[in-house]
């Protein structure tokens, strides 16, 4: 008996000390914040960080996540009582669906209220995400030497833009006329939503988006069948390159054209070469916020507080619009602090008659993956644009 | 306490803890998971009901595309597929190269080459995929315009036609390794004597390898069956990595249907009948190996 009790605790007491050892959590010192930025996009919001560090004597850590991996990441941990971040970016929709996990803001909102463009998200009634710089999807870069180079201009009609295409096309070198980015998906709906609102107009983006019109209705299938499907059937589009690969490949000529968002002016080595241009006849485009919540389990709420507060203060905002690839959201910010290539992007947005949301980043859940999926099929197969349209219609929240 | 008590005691507590975090970790999830498969959100009891609407999903089962046209075809289909064409494959092609290799110089090293593929993560397998068939910078693309074809010059995981083809071919490339090792090692035990007995009878390779080399290896092949089954029903991080189940769901595999469902569309009873369904799979599996031991034990 007594060997059975010495055996029992050689056992257990090593198990408990383990067991103790690993609730021992290392305090990290400083913050850390969860962005979606890499590369370029990230060196252009250190500056913001540093300027912070400074200012308060606490030092910020950078973590690069895809809002994807994040959302499947992320209630599994708050659940566990864990934060991944001080301060998180995340979809607006995925914040409006998980208020829970947020920190009221609104003292945040409050320090600046008045001087912001954009509203907070209010949920569970607290202001549960706050928005901190915009980016615009305003239409197709091109390299201004290659335009010049083959006596190309910026199209101002539907017919002159086929027209550019055609002629693109015969150009020696070239593998399509514009390079297709691809990823999980985004860069694909970003040119579907830009043909959306060109052919449908604005307020079609925004019915599909509030499921008023269906995705199988006529007056969407023709936007797909006139403006879309025929340019994919003619080999206007390449076939889907993953998108950071895609800059370097349009870069370097093997494009003429590639839709993506402002953020694309930090990416490439000369930004004075970059032009851009909406699709003739468009009257909006798509803008929105990159947005960030604290995480109520988060252990420094108070000093991550501080942190968004200076990253949403003039003088945050100021830093941030200078570095460039993104539009601050506070209206007492001068256009002229900008560098050029987003003053042109500012221009293509002020020529609109109005911004409308990301259709995906809108509705969110599962659809949005499905849309993402549907449309990559789409790009290599136009023939299967019925089934997309109802799957995507059935697959509508 | 007599001593048949004692020895039960001290047999127990040995096993208690082991039992006690089974019980945690994965009897009470299993038991749960398989409750969950036959209730619905609001947690009333609805039968079978959950396992007809995922069979009548056309993300399951596309009846209607499968056999007449490409994928999609439905995740069940998918890694029925998937088998069909990676199981054989690999154990043979396995076999066949642990019987090359063989006392051959540089063998050992040959199969640690091969055997690389095993090493990497699956993960990071999905991403080499990704890049293998990739019409900019794969080598099977490239090698496929050199022949002439269009098709296959492509992207292969960008075109429903050829996705799931892709990342079968890459995972043989990542799994013969295991087939081969299974086979190397079994091929060392085999009696020398038998083939110097068949040598005397004036048998040929083909021969020996026929009568001799695959018969004796029956348990290591059985054992690589099994596993390599597993691995092709719970089919998973490779997908995720190089398409996610597209495009157009022409790659969606079973355990990729109950990750989205679980944590896309927040759908834990659907998501738990998908794990039920791989789980009787697998219990399956499991089932013909252990009958199949236990009949080579009897012999």
């Amino acid at each position: 008996m007594k060997k059975l009790f010495v055996l029992v605790l050689c056992v257990l007491l090593p198990a408990a000390l383990f067991a103790g050892g690993m609730t021992v959590v290392e305090e990290k010192p400083g913050l850390t914040i969860a962005v979606p930025w890499a590369g370029q996009e990230l060196e252009q919001f250190l500056p913001v960080l540093e300027a912070f560090e400074e200012k308060e004597g606490v030092s910020v850590t950078a973590l690069t996540y895809r809002a994807e991996d994040l959302s499947s990441i992320l209630p599994a941990q708050f659940e566990a009582g864990q934060a991944l971040a001080d301060v998180i970016f995340m979809w607006e929709w995925w914040i409006k669906e998980n208020p829970q996990y947020a920190a009221d803001l609104s003292d945040v909102w409050a320090s600046g209220r008045g001087a912001f463009i954009p509203s907070p998200i209010e949920a569970a009634g607290k202001t549960a995400g706050v928005p901190y710089v915009m980016v615009a999807k305003p239409g197709f870069w091109y390299r201004k030497s290659f335009f010049r180079r083959n006596g190309l201009s910026v199209p101002q009609t539907p017919d002159e833009f086929t027209s550019l295409l055609r002629r693109i096309g015969n150009i020696s070198g070239i593998k399509n006329p514009i390079v297709t980015g691809d990823g999980v998906g985004w860069p694909i709906s970003d040119v579907t939503e830009h043909f959306i609102i060109a052919a449908g107009g604005p307020d079609l983006q925004t019915s599909l988006i509030n499921g008023e019109v269906s995705w199988t209705s006529s007056r969407v299938r023709t936007v797909f069948r006139d403006y879309l499907v025929p340019l994919l059937e003619a080999g206007a589009f390449s076939d889907p390159v993953e998108w950071t690969q895609a800059v370097e490949l349009w870069w370097g000529g093997d494009y003429a054209l590639y839709f993506m968002g402002n953020w694309l002016t930090g990416m490439v080595d000369d930004p004075s070469d970059l032009g851009i241009f909406p699709l003739p006849g468009a009257k909006g485009i798509v803008t929105g916020p990159d947005w960030a919540f604290i995480p109520r389990e988060s252990e420094k709420v108070d000093m991550a507080k501080k942190l968004l507060t200076f990253m949403l203060s003039r003088e945050g905002q100021l830093l941030r619009a200078r570095q460039g690839g993104k539009f601050v959201i506070r209206n007492d910010i001068p256009a002229s602090v900008y560098p050029a290539n987003d003053q042109m992007v500012a221009d293509v947005v002020s020529s609109m008659e109005t911004t409308v949301a990301d259709m995906d980043d809108t509705i969110g859940g599962d659809w949005q993956r499905v849309f993402w999926d549907q449309l990559k099929l789409l790009w290599v197969d136009p023939d299967s644009l019925d089934s997309v349209l109802r799957k995507l219609q059935a697959e509508m929240p | 306490m007599t001593s048949r008590t004692r020895e039960w005691a001290l047999a127990a507590s040995f096993v208690l803890p082991a039992v006690a975090l089974m019980a945690v970790f994965i009897i009470y999830p299993s038991v749960k998971t398989l409750l969950l498969s036959f209730f619905d959100e609001q947690g009333s009891w609805v039968g079978l009901k959950n396992f007809i609407t995922l069979l009548k999903n056309e993300d399951t089962l596309n009846l209607s595309r499968f056999p007449n046209t490409y994928p999609p075809w439905g995740s069940l289909i998918h890694n029925a597929v998937w088998i069909i064409i990676h199981l054989p494959v690999t154990v043979i092609f396995g076999m066949v190269l642990a019987v090359m290799l063989h006392k051959v110089k540089g063998g050992p090293f040959i199969k640690s080459v091969i055997f690389l593929g095993m090493v990497i993560p699956m993960i990071v397998g999905g991403v080499i995929i990704r890049f293998l068939f990739d019409e900019n910078s794969g080598i099977v693309p490239l090698v496929m315009r050199a022949l002439g074809s269009e098709l296959l010059g492509k992207t292969w995981t960008a075109y429903p036609q050829t996705a799931l083809m892709a990342l079968i071919i890459g995972s043989i490339w990542l799994w013969t390794g295991f087939s081969l090792t299974m086979h190397a090692a079994g091929i060392a035990t085999i009696p020398k004597e038998l083939y110097e007995a068949a040598d005397v009878d004036g048998a040929g390779s083909i021969r020996k390898f026929f009568r001799i080399t695959v018969p004796m290896l029956t348990p290591v092949t059985s054992v690589v069956i099994a596993m390599t089954l597993l691995y092709e029903i719970k089919i998973f991080d490779v997908v995720y990595a190089a398409t996610l189940g597209g495009p157009g769901g022409s790659s969606m595999v079973l355990s990729l249907q109950m990750y989205f469902y679980a944590f896309r569309r927040l759908d834990i009873n659907l998501s738990s009948t998908v794990a039920t369904l791989l789980t009787l799979f697998t219990v399956g599996v499991g089932i013909w190996l252990t009958r199949r031991n236990l009949k080579g034990e009897k012999a």
